[in-house]
């Protein structure tokens, strides 16, 4: 069993009488890329921010590499790099000046040339003296994941970081993450709404909605039970809805376009599907399969609406 | 860490545009006064020693640059809190109104560190906006007015201090001025941690001083208990070294009250800042 970085156990946090988280419990373990999954407002900012002691929690116990966050934040935070929301610097100091005064009280006494070495690594050289009010939010997102890295952190965890990034922003901030887990060996958390991306990169995750946590495993594993997305191109198409309705009473159909249907089913009963509609003489012109962990997000967080 | 920290500070002062309006607000001030005295002081200085005339006999330089410091400092430092708290309002508030706050409070940096550092850093921002003033003033006003002995009006009559007589004295009256601005800067720090913006802290700041100010000379007997407490009252108190003969207990009162304030304001803030949540 690998050591446990993060543990949440029963976390809660209330702001007045809005309770934004009521009760999160996830482990993350040594070398995961963990993925911290909800849709907007679901609590996973303010349970990073309780995580990181940046706001005192209600209830609940809060351990990073098996200390308490409470009692031990400073050595924690030694042993961490995070990006919180969005990475803000200031504006009116130079990229290079940023990273100097935050390697300054991370612990570490990090040179010029190591300063340097880590703009090249995000690939901010050739801009290192230019004033970080004048950058582009992607390269803020770089600036913000060399600001972690700077002492050495054996945890990082990034708050949504390609939020508002354009298509190769995204892929440069995600090939930087996964540089991360392959050559440097970090554990990494990820909070994002962004489904695919963590479907990407992640190999575990927990799934959090409404301040309460819903699932949590691994994502294969979890992605491997569910039932997958079908979409039928068939004539004709009432009585294609008949036989499998027959078939497979549990399942519901909704009709689409002309001769389109779309439905779930379960992974190992897909096979069938062709056979059945060969059998009553069904044309198929296309049979579309597809699992997402987008499905399997909206549905865990249907079942909590319910 | 707390060193490191205090660097930092010093660098973001160094950085922001704001910080030089003080320096630059304290150079044009004291240029248009020293204008305006060399131009039409005799004049003034006169309408002030004509009701002396008939007792005393006036000899020598008058207007001096001895006499030229005392003015300035006279009207300039009701006006150096605005410039200390458009710095010092923004220490901790702009780290929030920036979001920069929580990139900082995710550093193994104890808030109480943070926090220190800011006011060391604030605090030497008014020592240097103080030293300027006191360079100003003193420098230029020997330079343009050469010296003399000095003549202070009071309300109890006319001090006249010698030449070697007054150096120490503005040292001792700039060391009392800056621990009255270092109250200022300590309070607008302490109303920066309950705000998440720049302005909100400055205007409170001045808004208190301008209530105080007004509550220490309203000549109401409600107030009379409080008044000998309020820092307003003794932010004056630098004029006492110009005294004769000098009242050291009401100095020691002074210097005793403004720090009370300044570990008040410090101790309020450091209480504040550890307890508030970085929800920014």
């Amino acid at each position: 069993m690998p050591e446990s970085v993060i543990s949440i156990q029963h976390l809660s946090k209330s702001f007045g009488s809005f309770q934004a988280v009521k009760d999160v419990s996830f482990q993350v373990f040594q070398g995961d890329v963990f993925g911290f999954l909800g849709p907007n407002g679901a609590g996973k900012s303010t349970s990073m921010r309780c995580m990181l002691s940046l706001i005192n929690a209600d209830s609940g116990d809060i351990r990073l590499f098996g200390l308490p966050i409470k009692d031990h934040r400073e050595d924690i935070l030694r042993r961490t790099g995070s990006i919180v929301e969005k990475p803000d610097f200031y504006k009116y100091l130079s990229a290079f000046r940023n990273l100097d005064i935050f390697a300054r009280i991370s612990g570490t006494n990090s040179s010029k040339k190591e300063i340097y070495a880590m703009l090249d690594f995000v690939g901010l050289n050739g801009r290192e003296h230019d004033k970080v009010g004048g950058f582009s939010h992607g390269m803020k997102q770089r600036l913000g994941i060399a600001q972690t890295l700077l002492h050495n952190p054996d945890l990082i965890v990034l708050d949504e970081p390609t939020t508002g990034l354009d298509p190769q922003g995204i892929i440069d901030i995600r090939n930087l993450i996964l540089r991360l887990k392959d050559e440097h060996q970090k554990t990494i958390l990820l909070s994002s709404h962004d489904l695919s991306e963590i479907e990407m990169i992640a190999n575990r995750m927990v799934i959090i909605n409404k301040g309460k946590s819903m699932v949590e495993g691994s994502v294969k594993e979890l992605m491997s039970t569910e039932n997958l997305f079908i979409r039928l191109e068939v004539a004709p198409q009432e009585k294609t809805m008949i036989v499998l309705k027959n078939a497979f009473p549990e399942i519901q159909i909704q009709a689409k376009g002309e001769n389109q249907l779309e439905f779930h089913l379960s992974r190992n009963q897909v096979p069938n599907i062709s056979q059945l509609l060969n059998s009553h003489e069904i044309a198929i012109y296309s049979l579309e399969s597809k699992r997402s962990l987008e499905d399997y997000f909206i549905k865990i967080v249907q079942q909590d609406a319910i | 860490m707390l060193f490191k920290s205090v660097y930092n500070e010093f660098i973001k002062i160094a950085a922001k545009p704001r910080s030089y309006l003080g320096i630059g607000a304290i150079t044009l001030l004291v240029g248009v006064i020293l204008f305006a005295l060399k131009s039409d002081g005799l004049s003034i200085l006169s309408f002030v020693t004509s009701s002396f005339e008939q007792t005393l006999s006036f000899e020598g330089n008058l207007l001096n640059g001895n006499l030229i410091a005392f003015i300035i400092l006279q009207m300039l430092l009701v006006q150096i809190p605005l410039l200390v708290a458009l710095v010092t309002g923004d220490l901790i508030s702009g780290e929030f109104a920036m979001g920069t706050i929580r990139m900082v409070m995710t550093k193994p940096i104890s808030r109480t560190t943070l926090l220190l550092s800011k006011f060391i850093a604030g605090a030497v921002y008014t020592a240097c906006i103080i030293i300027w003033l006191g360079i100003m003033a003193m420098i230029f006003g020997r330079i343009f007015f050469g010296t003399g002995d000095l003549i202070v009006l009071n309300t109890d009559g006319l001090v006249i201090l010698q030449e070697h007589d007054v150096l120490w004295r503005y040292l001792s009256g700039f060391a009392v001025a800056f621990l009255a601005l270092l109250t200022v800067a300590s309070l607008s720090i302490c109303l920066s941690c309950f705000s998440e913006n720049s302005i909100g802290p400055i205007v409170a700041t001045m808004s208190i001083i301008i209530l105080f100010t007004i509550i220490g000379t309203l000549e109401v007997s409600v107030f009379d208990s409080i008044r000998p407490y309020l820092f307003t009252t003794h932010m004056a108190s630098w004029r006492n070294f110009f005294e004769e003969p000098l009242p050291k207990t009401e100095i020691i009162k002074s210097v005793i009250i403004l720090v009370a304030h300044i570990l008040l304001f410090l101790g309020i803030s450091i209480y504040t800042f550890n307890k508030k949540d970085i929800s920014a």
